[in-house]
């Protein structure tokens, strides 16, 4: 229980790192020199000390929202810390939270009635329609097998099962509902600033100050939660029966790969027309059906 | 020195729609003059592009009282509805008939029935903050929304306000409200001397400054009858295929922008500060500006300059080269600009288009070739024309001219006259009462100056027909089809100047 609430300290502590580290290394492989990786710090410093300008307009939704979206995400990451170490986190539970957050911004991205976040806040469900099975048959791939959807149980299987054909296409396929999920490229731009072209960034627009801040910081802790998921389930091996003490590095490197990995999928491709999407991640769900039925 | 054709105000709708013959002989354009202290009236000017005997056929309507009134061209050329409407605006010219008569140039905030080229207006006054109208057509139906958009955008860009109407994500209408920084520069050059005008006419836009320098230039040339020397109409043919270069290598890499892809974006950024390093160190500014002077060049190529652009081509050719092997084999890519943002041959003729985004929808025109001008007759290059008309072949429009350019800079460069020669000659007093055009094929297209003297060599009428001009209207037609998120992709693509409408 010690280490779960430790674990979820350090995902909140370290997700603004991880985050910068994408960007730094995507600025890398631009050939651009581009900012520290500690960049998003200065940033989540920044905007926590600035006041926030609120559209007379809005309700109390619009006040709440960054504050559900952020107890979601810390929620989720302290599951998913938890998980390991045998509690009562549960997979369906999981997706679900990830569902009240993004419901929650959604709402706040109209509540303002400007054009852009009313557009953002269509296209966000309209993704969410299509993550939300594709990201529950990817786990379904580990549940099955391991016979229960708790997180604990299925870190467990998922470290003892050996390497098969199924899980390589279980990895793809979480992959791509991990691009989805954390909103970049081709799905969504997390660098743009063509306001038509947004999704994420256009139903957060009106924000500013602490609660853009907040809203910024739960997008960074639920990219490195999703990144730790995919870690403890897809590539499991070498962590289990090592104390923490030395399992901790191994798989923070292994987050690290996956992370850097993200940036140069990002970096090879361009984002995708809006209404191809349901065909990227029917990809995801049809690779998670083969490795259910492989299995 | 042009030519017009007088014609009544009765006669001018037949004699306009003859001579444009459907767009075979494209109306360049159209615009007032305020002529009542020469003959006491307002004459209306249509130049319609020919290039078989003279370069342009001219129709000149003379309104001799009030009420100011002629009728509308635009039923039967579109191409005239801007025009008419920016008449109706800055005169107080009304084309009768014309099917939508709605403000263009002039906003909400400007009083109406104070018309501010004619020449009873005073620039000096201050003119009171009104509180009219400027109104925008909604489209109404079952789940269909309004998406304002600017005048203030996230991007560092000019002022434009977009209004989409939308379904779903589907464009139904776009409405571009534009002349947000409309300068006056035509009423302000009014009364200056002919060499202090140029200066502003040369900085009416940044990216497209050598142009608008050399198609100014070239119309204080022909009123003064005199002849350039042949080193500086090779230093012009240099600059001005230096700024094109720029701005397609730009544009390029500006276009991989609207899908997001990285590393075009960066590809592209690169080339663009080369080539405007290179600028300058030719010119001593990134815009070329200064280069181009009335009567010929300010600034000669040295023999080290010459090898230093010859070098930076070199490798510019083929990081070029290597940005569009990356974008043709890229099926992501592809797959946003193929068919995205059609501008049908059809619109791009009936709208005038012009530049990159006509040659892009088939219709095969390029002012260096049809018009000539400067040294290009003497010139080997090639126009490329594409037919889909979306923002794909806007694109491969680009990339060939982009090589086209590089071929003239080294035929310009390896033909270079003797150092050494006259740069510049003297223009001698221009004639008082003369009028005349001057014209250059732009990054964008056709820029055109128009230039009617007073006494002493001091301009009375300045028009100023810049290529992004009739090519916005074209970007209002190619939009609705579309989905929102890839209208960013579509206007990248025509990627027109404000600044050289808000002239």
């Amino acid at each position: 229980m010690l280490y779960g609430i430790l674990y979820a300290i350090v995902i909140l502590a370290m997700s603004p790192l991880v985050a910068g580290i994408i960007k730094t290394a995507k600025a890398r492989l631009q050939n651009r020199r581009g900012a520290s990786p500690l960049q998003p710090y200065f940033d989540l410093a920044k905007l926590f000390r600035k006041g926030s300008v609120v559209s007379p307009t809005t309700s109390w939704i619009f006040r709440a929202a960054p504050y559900v979206y952020f107890a979601a995400a810390a929620a989720a990451a302290g599951m998913a810390a938890a998980g390991q170490f045998g509690s009562v986190a549960d997979m369906l539970l999981l997706i679900y939270i990830y569902g009240l957050g993004r419901f929650f911004l959604a709402l706040a991205s109209l509540d303002a009635g400007s054009a852009f976040g009313g557009m953002g806040g269509s296209r966000e469900m309209y993704i969410s329609v299509l993550v939300e099975p594709a990201l529950l048959l990817a786990l379904l791939t580990v549940a099955g097998p391991a016979g229960t959807t708790s997180l604990a149980g299925m870190a467990g299987a998922a470290a003892g099962a050996p390497l098969a054909f199924s899980y390589i296409l279980a990895a793809i396929a979480f992959f791509v509902v991990l691009i989805a999920e954390t909103g970049r490229i081709p799905v969504d731009n997390p660098d743009t600033h063509l306001e038509l072209t947004m999704v994420h960034e256009g139903m957060v627009l009106e924000y500013s100050g602490r609660q853009l801040g907040l809203i910024h910081w739960a997008s960074m802790i639920k990219q490195l939660t999703v990144l730790a998921l995919f870690v403890v389930y897809f590539i499991p091996w070498g962590v289990p029966g090592l104390p923490a003490m030395i399992g901790g590095p191994v798989f923070a490197v292994k987050v690290l790969a996956a992370a850097l990995f993200l940036a140069l999928a990002e970096t090879s491709t361009n984002k995708m027309r809006l209404f191809r999407l349901p065909g990227f991640l029917a990809v995801s769900c049809l690779l998670s059906l083969l490795a259910l039925v492989a299995q | 020195m042009l030519e017009y054709r007088e014609v009544s105000p009765d006669e001018l709708r037949k004699a306009a729609a003859a001579i444009h013959n459907g767009g075979a002989r494209p109306l360049t354009a159209m615009f007032a003059n305020d002529e009542r202290g020469l003959d006491g009236g307002m004459a209306i000017y249509c130049l319609f592009a020919d290039g078989d005997k003279a370069p342009f056929i001219g129709l000149k309507c003379r309104i001799a009282g009030e009420p100011w009134e002629y009728p509308s061209l635009a039923p039967d050329i579109p191409a005239a509805s801007w025009y008419e409407r920016e008449i109706n605006d800055l005169f107080g010219i009304v084309p009768a008939g014309h099917p939508d008569l709605r403000p263009l140039v002039l906003h909400e905030n400007w009083p109406r029935g104070l018309y501010p080229l004619r020449k009873d207006f005073d620039p000096r006054q201050p003119v009171a903050e009104a509180a009219t109208d400027y109104p925008i057509p909604d489209v109404e139906g079952q789940g269909v929304f309004e998406v304002p958009v600017g005048p203030i955008h996230a991007g560092i860009i000019e002022p434009g306000h977009f209004r989409f109407s939308q379904a779903g994500e589907n464009i139904i209408n776009l409405e571009a409200k534009l002349f947000f920084t409309h300068r006056g520069i035509e009423k302000a050059v009014e009364g200056l001397p002919v060499a202090d005008a140029f200066y502003r006419a040369e900085r009416i836009c940044g990216a497209c400054t050598v142009s608008h320098a050399l198609a100014f230039a070239q119309a204080v040339e022909g009123l003064a009858g005199a002849a350039v020397p042949a080193r500086a109409e090779s230093v012009r043919v240099l600059a001005a295929e230096l700024e094109r270069l720029y701005n397609h290598a730009g544009d390029i890499g500006n276009l991989c922008a609207g899908v997001g892809f990285a590393v075009g974006i960066s590809h592209g950024a690169r080339l663009k500060e080369r080539l405007m390093r290179l600028n300058e160190r030719v010119a001593g500014n990134r815009f070329l500006r200064g280069m181009v002077v009335p009567g010929g060049v300010a600034m000669d190529v040295t023999a080290a300059l010459t090898q230093d652009i010859a070098g930076v081509l070199h490798e510019l050719e083929g990081d070029l080269k290597g940005l569009l092997e990356i974008l043709h084999e890229n099926n992501a890519f592809l797959d946003r600009v193929n068919t995205t943002g059609i501008l049908s041959t059809r619109a791009a003729v009936d709208l005038g288009a012009v530049g990159v985004a006509a040659r892009a929808s088939g219709v095969n025109a390029d002012w260096r070739r049809d018009l000539p001008y400067s040294l290009y007759p003497k010139l080997d290059f090639k126009v490329p024309v594409y037919h889909s008309g979306d923002v794909a072949a806007r694109l491969w429009v680009r990339a060939d001219e982009a090589f086209q350019a590089i071929g003239l800079i080294r035929q310009v460069l390896y033909g270079l006259p003797e150092v050494g020669g006259e740069l510049r000659v003297r223009l001698p007093e221009l004639p008082a009462g003369a009028s005349g055009a001057g014209w250059s094929e732009s990054a964008r297209g056709g820029n055109l100056h128009w230039l009617m003297t007073g006494k002493n060599s001091t301009v009375y009428r300045l028009f100023v027909r810049s290529a992004s001009y009739p090519n916005w209207p074209a970007v209002a037609v190619a939009a609705p089809g579309n989905i929102i998120p890839d209208f960013p992709l579509v206007n990248k693509s025509f990627e027109l100047c404000y600044a050289c409408i808000d002239r």
